[in-house]
């Protein structure tokens, strides 16, 4: 590795650890929404909120090196944008994804 | 040749990987703005040589800002380069009529995010 390829691989592995714990509350809110939405499918204010969380948690596992929790936050994200209220199956989608999330998560730890 | 490139965006951790990424690969000075309205000033006062603008941003979003960017005398030949997590056809669309010189994508590789930029712009010393 190239010089600034180290000092951006350590430099990266501080800001995962100061960035982990918001990673954390973006996903703590997914579940959240899931709870909401089991309970009302067509809670629009949920569904924005899932959406913005799923957003912004795509746009940035990526830049930590982990690629794949981007793709599944951007999978949520795309559930989020069909209009159509979710079905019991599509929310045990959901609940899969989230938990797949808390995997790729977990797999880098802040320590 | 040095760079100085603004990059705005309402989240902290994107901002500073960014940051970094322009900063330590290619050796650009970085300024950094969490809001549009912040980053227009930033542009304003300092005259970046481009702007990477972040697209979902409460408040003013990532096209609004560009055009009051745009708007301005001061900041309107400045090259700014979208960046965003998603985008879908009609947004697509949208974008390219605005007049940004490219949409780029997150998550970004930090470690090539400045070649980009650069090839993007067409600037040689990376």
């Amino acid at each position: 590795m190239s010089d600034a390829g180290a000092v951006v691989a350590e430099r990266l592995t501080e800001l995962w650890r100061k960035s982990r714990p918001t990673i954390l509350e973006r996903i703590a809110s997914l579940h959240s929404v899931c709870d909401r939405l089991s309970r009302d499918p067509g809670d629009q204010a949920a569904r924005n909120v899932g959406r913005e969380a799923a957003h912004k948690l795509s746009g940035v596992l990526g830049v930590f090196g982990l690629p794949q929790g981007s793709a599944i936050a951007s999978s949520i994200e795309d559930f989020f944008l069909v209009p159509t209220p979710p079905g019991p199956e599509d929310l045990s989608t959901l609940r899969r994804q989230i938990a797949d999330l808390d995997r790729v998560i977990a797999s880098r730890p802040g320590d | 040749m040095s760079r100085r490139v603004l990059i705005i965006d309402d989240e902290e951790d994107i901002r500073e990987v960014a940051a970094l990424s322009l900063e330590t690969v290619a050796g650009w000075d970085v300024l950094v703005a969490g809001s549009g309205a912040a980053g227009i000033i930033k542009a304003r006062e300092n005259h970046p040589d481009a702007i990477l603008l972040d697209v979902m941003m409460p408040g003013m979003d990532g096209p609004t800002t560009f055009k009051e960017l745009r708007s301005l005398p001061e900041t309107a030949n400045i090259p700014v380069i979208l960046l965003t997590a998603k985008v879908q056809a009609a947004d697509q669309k949208r974008f390219s009529d605005l007049g940004v010189v490219k949409v780029m994508f997150k998550p970004f590789d930090p470690l090539v995010l400045a070649q980009e930029i650069a090839a993007t712009l067409g600037w040689q010393e990376i």
